[in-house]
């Protein structure tokens, strides 16, 4: 045996369900893979291809498996590391019925089937699995955590809308109910329902249900006084309960909550009331198997233990703003509910840290500064925040910012684990130079906008995008309200500010044509996030600034505002809001595509459509470098 | 040149007979190989293992290799080298003579490929001298040779790890002829798939 084999075995035994051989079995069949390297957009098998006599495990890049319904491509899954696909061979014997094609350059190693089947015919739980995956439809990412050892199915009957799938789907519901006898007092099954956080309890007659009490009959029936606190539970138990069998779906359980006007279902073995109970279903898990909806994902922020947990509701975020793009929900309304729902990760973070930590010392805020504090987080990017904590005694100064840069750091970590990365300048309230008291930050804003490009080349027009995301309003009142005394009448901070505006590469070149990123990793692409993105958002910055608008974060609503507040040039401002919703929804696209942060367009994929789209979108670019220009005399810095 | 005189007396080994009338038909396969020597002088030097991946159709079969570590124990003696460490390995271990005839075997009229393929093949052909066999008959393709031409560079050569960097390909911390090959053998799809050779 060599060691490649060894390798390969090693790799395989991460993921399932290879994770249920034992090693010599896993060496078997490393020993007979054959290795394939597809080259970016190559295609692996179409629709409708002759089956393969091998299934695929993906050992590096990414594969992409899409099905053409309607003359477009709708991508069902995307293979990472360690993700099964092409199973469809073991099962069936018509062709296959997607498309895998090579999003990245990509190795995937090829298990033949008649290697691989004696195994599955001796073992049940790889055929279990194998079976389970082939069975449902098209898993969302929600399903899969971190999509790492996920297995995608073949048997794809794919209708246009996601949540019709979805709907007809199983449920995931509470498995462990709470059980209690009919004699059982009210306050014990009461104080029960509260030490295991839920609001049913089944009523069993030796293991069989006959009747669940809920929240909703404590109140009806006991806090109104109608009974006694102290009566047996069967007095005020509903009876006979609704009960199903344990692979009711979605649709179905929805269907018999109406009929029978009831907020809880309970499951038995064989959907009777004359056997085992095997759960509860709760009004809840409908409403949470329902699609990604913006409610439901905050509520389970708010509930969530950890960052394990965050980060599977982050990516089902994600979802939302995919399916919201394609449905064409204006952009503004999405970035509005995503932005809420970032600041309630990023809130329930904090917490986790405070719990974790211990109160604070002092009181203080957590900003979020860029893009976040501008509230135009679509995607996953870096984490940006700065901590302030209010002034304390100068002897306890230094244990009090110990405890919030602890804190800063505690919670970035968390934010890691969710996936948002780290700043690669380090703006995070973890570093001790973004963590200080209210003083200091008064001083270093006082600094930066007196005196401007003096020793702080650094200074990062982000810090003047800031949203509150936890502690007190009124520090980040008063931070408002320095920044608004020094902007008056600060021609030099004004200079500043236009040139650093001025200062970015212009998309175009002089023929007109997009300038695309000459050497680097991104070759050949656009940069639409330092070309066109940043200068409208410094832009929004500098004007909102020089017209004293608080409050108002959002480089669209800014443009907005600035057209109310400064008429004589509304046009302008309303082009540029505009322009910035077009740009920002196509690196929204792109990113959701790539998974990653969309700052690089690959033009050529680009319909003919979006890139007129995009060269109209520069044109109002160029307006507002000119009104920069007459507006603020550029002289003290070019 | 004139080679075939100095074995026109001579008996050809039987493997070796095998060998040449394969060449009558051409090969799809290619056989990606790397061995691990002493030093680079075919003469002096010995060739210490031997590895290679079979690759047909733009895929590395796992199950199609070769890999043997060679017992020289003659060198060892005379470079007064301890052979423990061979000793101690689980690989499969041939004298020289048994060795080149399986991998003669193995090779059969494939397609060779390494990187650079030329001082592996002056090793092997220094190893079949002895065995009074001819020289290897197989086309080779050097994969540094195929990234130059890729890149249309001519000044420069490439070390293994340095493709590997380019072409992104995992460094495992283990550096044996049998992971020198298979990273070849990725690197060979790859450069192949780019140059678009079939």
């Amino acid at each position: 045996m060599n060691t490649i084999v060894e390798h390969i075995a090693d790799f395989l035994k991460e993921y399932s369900p290879f994770d249920h051989l034992t090693y010599p079995e896993l060496s078997e069949i490393a020993n007979s893979i054959r290795v394939v390297n597809l080259e970016k957009n190559k295609t692996l098998f179409q629709y409708n291809d002759v089956l393969h006599d091998s299934f695929y495990v993906v050992a590096s890049g990414v594969i992409h498996l899409s099905v053409i319904a309607d003359a477009e491509e709708t991508i069902l899954n995307k293979c990472h590391e360690g993700a099964i696909f092409g199973l469809r061979p073991f099962f069936a014997k018509n062709n296959y019925r997607m498309t895998a094609k090579a999003r990245e350059e990509s190795i995937v190693y090829a298990i033949p089937i008649a290697v691989f089947r004696p195994f599955v015919a001796n073992n049940t739980a790889v055929l279990d699995y194998l079976l389970e995956n082939f069975a449902t439809n098209t898993p969302s990412s929600k399903d899969n955590e971190n999509s790492r050892g996920s297995l995608i199915s073949d048997t794809v009957f794919y209708t246009d809308q996601q949540s019709e799938m979805q709907y007809f789907q199983t449920l995931s519901y509470n498995t462990t109910p709470l059980t209690t006898t009919a004699t059982s007092i009210v306050s014990e099954v009461a104080q029960l329902m509260a030490e295991m956080r839920i609001n049913s309890a089944v009523i069993c007659e030796a293991t069989f249900p006959i009747g669940i009490v809920t929240n909703t009959d404590m109140s009806f029936k006991i806090a109104t006084g109608r009974f006694p606190i102290t009566v047996s539970v069967d007095k005020i138990m509903s009876s006979p309960v609704v009960t199903v069998p344990e692979n009711v779906s979605l649709a179905e359980a929805q269907l018999l909550m109406l009929k029978n006007n009831v907020t809880h279902l309970c499951v038995t073995a064989d959907g009777t009331n004359k056997s085992n109970v095997k759960g509860v279903i709760s009004e809840h898990d409908l409403i949470v198997a329902q699609a990604s909806n913006p409610g439901v994902l905050i509520r389970e922020i708010k509930r969530a233990q950890n960052p394990k947990e965050l980060k599977k509701i982050r990516v089902r975020l994600t979802d939302l703003v995919q399916t919201s793009i394609y449905k064409n929900i204006p952009l503004t309304h999405i970035s509005n509910i995503t932005s809420e729902i970032n600041f309630a990760l990023l809130k329930r973070a904090i917490e986790l840290s405070i719990l974790e930590m211990g109160s604070p010392p002092a009181r203080f805020a957590w900003l979020s500064i860029g893009s976040q504090g501008r509230k135009e987080q679509m995607l996953l990017t870096d984490q940006d925040s700065i901590l302030v904590f209010e002034d304390v005694a100068t002897e306890k100064h230094r244990e009090v910012k110990d405890y919030f840069v602890n804190l800063g750091k505690s919670t970035s970590l968390t934010l890691e684990k969710i996936g948002y990365e780290l700043c690669p300048n380090g703006h995070m309230a973890s570093n001790m130079l973004w963590c200080r008291s209210l003083t200091d930050w008064i001083k270093q804003y006082d600094s930066w906008m007196k005196t401007p490009g003096e020793k702080s080349n650094n200074l990062s027009s982000i810090f003047f995008d800031y949203e509150i995301v936890f502690g007190e309003q009124r520090i980040e009142d008063a931070i408002s309200n320095v920044i608004f005394k020094n902007a008056s009448n600060n021609t030099l901070f004004f200079d500043f500010l236009g040139n650093d505006a001025l200062r970015t590469n212009s998309p175009l070149s002089f023929f007109k044509k997009f300038i695309l990123e000459e050497t680097g990793p991104n070759k050949d692409k656009f940069d639409i996030k330092t070309r066109t993105l940043m200068p409208l958002i410094d832009g929004a910055r500098l004007f909102t600034l020089s017209h004293g608008i608080k409050g108002i974060n959002n480089t669209y609503t800014r443009f907005k505002q600035l057209a109310i507040s400064d008429p004589k040039y509304s046009e302008i401002y309303l082009n540029c809001a505009e322009a910035f919703i077009t740009l920002s929804k196509l690196r929204t696209v792109e990113g959701l595509k790539n998974e990653n942060s969309g700052q690089y367009i690959n033009l050529e994929e680009l319909s003919k459509i979006d890139r007129e789209k995009l060269k109209n979108a520069l044109a109002p670019m160029r307006e507002l470098e000119e009104l920069i220009k007459n507006k603020f005399q550029l002289t003290q810095f070019s | 040149m004139l080679e075939w005189l100095k074995y026109i007396n001579k008996e050809l080994p039987e493997f070796w007979k095998t060998y040449l009338s394969k060449f009558d038909k051409k090969s799809n396969r290619y056989v990606v190989i790397s061995t691990e020597t002493s030093g680079t002088n075919p003469h002096k030097d010995v060739i210490f293992s031997i590895s290679a991946f079979a690759v047909v159709d733009d895929s590395i079969y796992i199950g199609d290799s070769f890999e043997a570590i060679l017992l020289q124990y003659i060198f060892l003696h005379d470079n007064q080298l301890s052979n423990e460490f061979i000793i101690e390995s689980k690989m499969t271990k041939l004298g020289e003579t048994e060795a080149i005839k399986a991998f003669i075997e193995f090779i059969g009229n494939s397609i060779l490929v390494g990187h650079h393929i030329d001082h592996d093949v002056e090793m092997i052909n220094a190893a079949l001298e002895k065995l009074d066999c001819g020289r290897l008959k197989n086309e080779a393709l050097d994969i540094d040779m195929m990234h130059l031409k890729l890149n249309d560079i001519t000044d420069k050569q490439f070390t293994l790890d340095q493709l590997s960097e380019i072409y992104k390909i995992p460094n495992s911390e283990r550096n044996s002829s049998i992971n020198d090959a298979y990273k070849t053998a990725l690197l060979f799809l790859k450069l192949k798939s780019r140059l678009g050779i079939k």
